[in-house]
């Protein structure tokens, strides 16, 4: 017997005896990262001393006793339960959490690795400033009462719209709200998050067709659906535990079609792939369309009752004949018919879709035409059909229900005189006190009159550095940004690398609040002027999270704040102390030891929150559904038996009236198969009762039960007096309901009253296929702002420049007017990978993830490679239409077409080329490193929400 | 008694690396020791399949057969366990294991072999069950605890199934018949002979 | 059989290695020699059995 000494090839020698000649992109990557991910463990530890390291603190303990608690995962808003196992206080388990409606103990590789986060040990540990390019620690105190001057001093000199608060998808709904609040009472609209970069557009597009902008129905209802067609989104990496309902729908008869440029791992599970070319969405879906006419097979019942517009739809859609949509998009007749066949004969059917479809710049169009496709189709407000918008970060939905935006109050309320009077009722402030709080001038006017920064829109988090660096000639308010708060947010999620570097320099003053140090605290060359403030992670506090089907899920709080990091929410109680408004903060929430309490902001939102009935999700409500997870059916997710009978989990919104209506949450939206007060729903009356003469509102549809018995407007006093049903308002409601409507009645009683006589408070209406207030309200195809298909540009040009939008001049034809695609011939997009979410910090400093994905990489196709000699594996530079280049390596694959290069975008510590590790803080630099597929993107923005346009741009590429 | 078995089916499984994650959670796996990993067919071209790949826990299993000091042993229910005392990191078990399945952490930077490490059915070892001592060396031992392995109760599509091979058989078979299609059951053919 | 088929296999792999090595035996399968695992007793126990049942039950299926 001899011991063999020989390690390089056995894990290739495994794998090709197992799988062939295969080699897949984990077995490529890990092999070629071997040194990189080795060297960054060992420059800690050795292997086996950090697993002792690690054993000694959070092993579990034989014979201690231990809790276990019932959270949420953070990573994703599939929203799966997670069981954390703690004893004294350490976490030291994960279990499946199997009686969990919407995960069934299921995780993917982050939920199953969410444990971590209790150890922290690449986390941000201590307040941290910047002083002469070191990093140096500081008390919080010191640390908040630094960084509030600085901001007092520039809001004297420049006013409070020149600091900017980015909060985060990643803040539970109090502290959304609280955050909302806080830029509210500070005096500016200069506040935003992820919602605007990922699904803004759907939003917008989807709330202006039928009411609201949300998922209409649930993961689970997809069991039901005969057909899913997947547009613009990859579940299998972004919403992994999803597939668990679409396969249970798939091993019953439903069809799969994924619609897609890249052949990514859900479309290798689909019966049905479209490969298109990026940014030809509508081309697609009225290539679809267009068939569907043909053959009849629109729901004509359906349009009649409840569509308002579909005519006009029809004439830009006969445009789109098969061999147009071929030439435009690539996809060929039989293939595109194909797929309207699959959509149309098994029904019903649903539309699914995620970033592919939103970020462009005719986002909003992609949207709206998802959305005519279904209500041709007739599959809307059924089981089994609807629009299934994934969102992506846990509580990106609640977040944008609290509105951390720049164009809204929470609740979609707006920010027109009105909203801001009825959230001060809500407050109880007076509105004068938060008038006073704004920047008194003017600088853009609407219809002819001058208009208040108060009542305009800020800037959107995809444009801040235009705040910074624009001419401040150029802008809508009094001065450029000089702070910038990054409160839960990755820089590198947002295109336009190098001038974000530009714009971070130019601060007077960066402030990164996250468990973090992101790439924010590395990607510019500051030597002071910034500080890092460990915020605590959602396992070290609780409250509500909002999954993406607008369920409402509690979490309790695992373990305390690791190392010296705050929740947020006493973060901004701090802060509010230092500004000078904590006072009318926390008028009516509790703060102890300078953390309001939770339950008390989800009081207070429920008070105010009426247009979508975030009004009955009281804290004991939310808790009753947490704790009584397994009794849930998850066919339904409507409770059997137990002390919630019959309710549905999370109280998916609208939960209208007050909690002690006790409304069971509407589950599928606009489903006029139950009655409201039992969940049902018809679309919304949005916008007036008629357009061009022709009525606008339902005809002969109406939910089980509606004592109207058909299409009605929006409920208010006068409506109810009309009715004759004045009288059923308790003597109290009706001093609260005077003068007011549905949206503004802080009783409830208008709401009540509606849904006992079977009506939606909101009216009931078409929904619209053209929106008339959108810059194209047919939606139509234009070209990307670098196209690689000039020659169609002529046909189907971008937009005119717009001198301001979102206090912003915006530009698309200037920029389309040159060709770009000669010198930059390839297409350049990006996308997901499973492991990491985001822009990856905190996904990339978690060791049980960041081992399987070592090195940021760019798939390009094998006729692109041998074109320009590269050679799998090998390094490159992609080097974007605006001139930034990243070094990457290159991965050869199929599943990208010839002439399109795919980027993860979760990288980000590299630019152009350059190791920043050193600039992190020691300690906390995340194990795995890489260019920022983000730097490379370019200008372009949607034309009604400001979306950024990530998923189509130009590069070119070769050897490095 | 039942006979504990894996299978992964690859119509579910969509890379999603749950199980690997799991698996390093649970027993707290140093990074570069990989006791679960995903392998990937015809990545990127249609006919893409994923498939989890562990310790199969094999019937007359091969590891044992070319251990020279004969540290392995099988549980009635048929779980390969072995004993981290006697193994002397030689590597022939890597070299008869039709899966790749054993591992080895190194012990410097020069790469001498540390003792064998594989996935153990989240069994444990020769060791009182739940104890401190076991987690160190073997990890969790949740069968001792009337639990099945992490990676298989965590799956996110449930494509990864473990436990008493004829209730697996069962599920599998009737997803099977459900969908249609010939059954592929990877890998069980080598490891069970059946 | 697998076993032999693999391990001239790994012989091959070897050769092409570092150092030759041809004098490769296969191990007869001998007794184990280690310690005593206490769960061996415990997974004999009906009602062991009978848990991890329920939790297959509760865990593996679709629902
Ligand atoms: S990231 Fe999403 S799918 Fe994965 S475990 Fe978390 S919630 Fe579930
Ligand atoms: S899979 Fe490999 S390690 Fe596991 S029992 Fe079989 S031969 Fe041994
Ligand atoms: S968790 Fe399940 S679906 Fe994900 S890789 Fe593992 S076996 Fe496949």
């Amino acid at each position: 017997m001899k011991l063999i000494r020989k390690k390089a090839a056995e894990v290739s020698s495994s794998r090709s005896r197992f799988a062939g000649e295969a080699i897949d992109r984990r077995t490529f990557l890990r092999r070629s990262g071997l040194a990189l991910g080795g060297a960054a463990v060992a420059t800690t530890l050795p292997p086996l001393m950090m697993r002792k390291a690690q054993a000694s603190m959070t092993a579990p303990k034989a014979g201690v006793d231990t809790k276990l608690v019932k959270s949420v995962c953070t990573h994703c808003a599939v929203g799966c339960g997670v069981y954390a196992e703690v004893q004294n206080g350490v976490w030291t388990g994960q279990e499946p959490a199997f009686d969990h409606p919407f995960s069934l103990g299921a995780h993917c590789a982050k939920g199953a690795s969410v444990r971590e986060h209790g150890h922290g040990e690449r986390r941000l540990k201590y307040p941290t400033k910047l002083v002469g390019g070191k990093w140096q620690k500081v008390s919080w105190d010191e640390a908040i009462n630094e960084i509030g001057d600085k901001m007092l001093e520039i809001r004297k000199t420049s006013g409070p719209d020149s600091v900017y608060w980015l909060g985060s998808a990643k803040f539970s709904n109090e502290q959304s709200y609280l955050f909302r609040k806080f830029y509210a009472m500070w005096g500016s609209n200069n506040g935003d998050h992820q919602a605007r970069i990922c699904h803004s557009t759907t939003v917008a597009g989807v709330a202006n067709t039928w009411g609201y902008g949300a998922m209409t129905n649930s993961m689970n209802d997809m069991r039901h659906s005969k057909a899913i067609m997947i547009v613009g989104g990859n579940p299998t990496e972004a919403h992994p535990v999803s597939m668990q309902h679409m396969f249970y729908a798939k091993e019953r008869g439903a069809k799969l079609i994924v619609v897609e440029p890249r052949f990514t791992r859900t479309a290798a599970h689909a019966d049905h792939y479209v490969r298109i070319r990026p940014g030809t969405d509508v081309a697609i879906t009225w290539g679809m369309l267009w068939h569907i006419f043909e053959n009849g097979w629109e729901d004509k019942e359906f349009i009649n009752q409840r569509v308002w517009g579909m005519d006009q739809i029809r004439e830009e859609v006969a445009k789109w004949t098969p061999a147009e949509v071929e030439k435009v998009t690539g996809a060929d007749e039989a293939t595109v018919k194909e797929a309207a066949r699959l959509m149309a004969e098994n029904r019903p059917s649903t539309h699914v879709w995620c970033m592919g479809g939103t970020q462009h710049t005719i986002g909003n169009n992609n949207t709206r035409s998802y959305c005519v496709l279904q209500l041709a189709l007739g599959n809307m407000g059924t089981s089994g059909g609807g629009t299934n918008i994934f969102r992506g970060h846990d509580n990106v939905q609640g977040a944008t229900d609290m509105c951390v935006l720049s164009h809204s109050l929470p609740g979609y309320y707006g920010l027109s005189a009105g909203a801001w009077k009825h959230w001060s009722r809500v407050w109880d402030v007076d509105y004068d006190w938060v008038q006073s709080r704004f920047d008194q001038g003017s600088y853009e006017k609407s219809k002819g009159k001058p208009v208040k920064p108060m009542n305009t829109k800020g800037f959107p988090v995809s444009r801040w550095i235009d705040g910074v660096l624009e001419d401040k000639a150029n802008i809508a308010q009094k001065d450029n940004l000089r702070a910038m708060v990054f409160w839960g947010h990755a820089p590198n999620s947002q295109t336009r690398g190098l001038e974000m570097k530009k714009a971070m320099e130019k601060l007077d003053l960066l402030v990164i609040i996250d468990p973090y140090p992101t790439a924010s605290a590395v990607m510019h060359d500051r030597s002071d002027g910034v500080y890092l403030l460990p915020a605590a992670t959602q396992f070290e506090t609780y409250g509500s999270v909002t999954a993406s089907n607008r369920n409402l899920q509690w979490r309790d709080k695992v373990i305390e704040p690791l190392f010296e990091s705050l929740p947020d929410q006493t973060i901004m109680y701090k802060f509010a102390k230092k500004l000078g408004f904590a006072e009318q903060f926390t008028k009516h929430i509790k703060v102890n030891d300078d953390e309001p309490l939770i339950e008390d902001a989800t009081r207070e939102f429920n008070r105010g929150m009426w247009t979508i009935g975030y009004t009955g999700q009281s804290p004991e409500r939310l808790k009753a559904h947490q704790k009584n997870w397994h009794t849930f059916n998850p066919n339904t997710l409507q409770a059997e038996g137990g002390p919630v009978d019959g309710e549905y989990y999370g109280l998916p919104w609208p939960c209208w009236g007050t909690p002690e209506m006790k409304h069971p949450g509407t589950p599928i939206l606009y489903d006029t198969s139950k009655p409201v007060a039992k969940g049902g729903l018809n679309f919304r009356a949005r916008f007036g009762v008629e357009r061009n003469g022709e009525s606008l509102l339902a005809d002969g549809s109406y939910p089980v039960g509606n004592e109207i018995g058909d299409g009605h407007p929006e409920f208010s006093d006068k409506l109810l007096k009309e009715l004759g049903w004045w009288d059923d308002l308790s003597a109290d409601e009706q001093a609260a309901a005077e003068g007011r409507n549905w949206k503004t009645d802080l009783s409830g009683g208008i709401q009540r009253v509606a849904i006992k006589h079977g009506c939606a408070p909101f009216g009931n209406a078409r929904a619209r296929a053209v929106v008339w207030t959108f810059p194209d309200p047919v939606p139509i195809h234009r070209e990307p702002l670098y196209t690689s298909r000039y020659d169609l540009v002529a046909k189907y040009p971008t937009y005119e420049d717009r001198k301001s939008h979102y206090r912003l001049p915006v530009r698309y034809a200037s920029i389309q007017a040159k060709d770009y695609s000669k010198e930059y011939p390839l297409i350049l997009t990006s996308g997901r990978l499973v492991e990491y979410e985001g822009g990856g910090d905190e996904s990339r400093s978690n060791p049980w993830l960041a081992e399987l994905q070592q090195e940021m990489f760019a798939e390009i196709n094998p006729a692109d490679a041998n074109d320009h000699g590269i050679k799998d594996g090998q390094q490159i530079w992609v080097e974007g239409a605006e001139g930034a280049r990243l070094k990457v390596m290159a991965l050869v694959t199929r599943r990208v077409a010839k002439g399109v290069v795919w980027l993860p975008f979760h990288f980000a510590g590299h630019l152009q080329g350059e190791d920043r590790r050193a600039k992190y803080p020691s300690g906390a630099d995340p194990f795995v490193l890489g260019e920022a597929a983000n730097t490379a993107l370019t200008y372009g923005y949607d034309s009604v929400t400001q979306m950024q346009e990530s998923k189509c741009s130009l590069c070119k590429i070769e050897r490095a | 008694m039942a006979r504990m078995k894996f299978l992964c089916d690859a119509e579910r499984c969509i890379e999603c690396n749950a199980c690997v994650t799991a698996c390093k959670n649970e027993h707290e796996v140093p990074w570069g020791v990989n006791r679960r990993r995903v392998v990937v067919l015809n990545d990127g071209v249609p006919g893409e399949k994923s498939i989890s790949v562990a310790c199969m826990h094999c019937t007359d299993a091969p590891c044992a057969a070319v251990c020279p000091v004969d540290c392995f042993y099988t549980t009635d229910d048929g779980i390969v366990l072995h004993d981290k005392d006697l193994c002397i990191g030689c590597g022939y078990c890597f070299y008869a294991c039709p899966f790749g399945a054993p591992q080895y952490p190194q012990q410097s930077a020069f790469g001498v072999r540390g003792k064998m490490d594989k996935c153990t059915f989240c069994a444990g070892g020769p060791t009182a069950d739940n104890s401190d001592a076991e987690y160190a060396k073997y990890g969790r031992n949740r069968i001792a605890e009337g639990k099945l392995p992490l990676c298989a109760e965590m799956c996110s599509t449930k494509a990864l199934l473990a436990g008493d091979g004829d209730l697996v058989a069962d599920i599998y078979r009737q997803r099977v018949i459900r969908r249609g299609g010939r059954p592929q059951t990877w890998g069980w053919e080598t490891a069970y002979q059946s | 059989m697998y076993a032999r088929a693999i391990i001239t296999l790994a012989a091959a792999v070897m050769l092409t290695a570092c150092y030759e090595s041809t004098d490769v035996t296969v191990h007869k399968p001998g007794v184990y020699k280690g310690a005593r695992d206490p769960l061996l007793a415990k997974q004999r126990a009906p009602e062991q059995q009978q848990t991890l049942r329920e939790r297959f039950a509760l865990v593996q299926p679709d629902r």
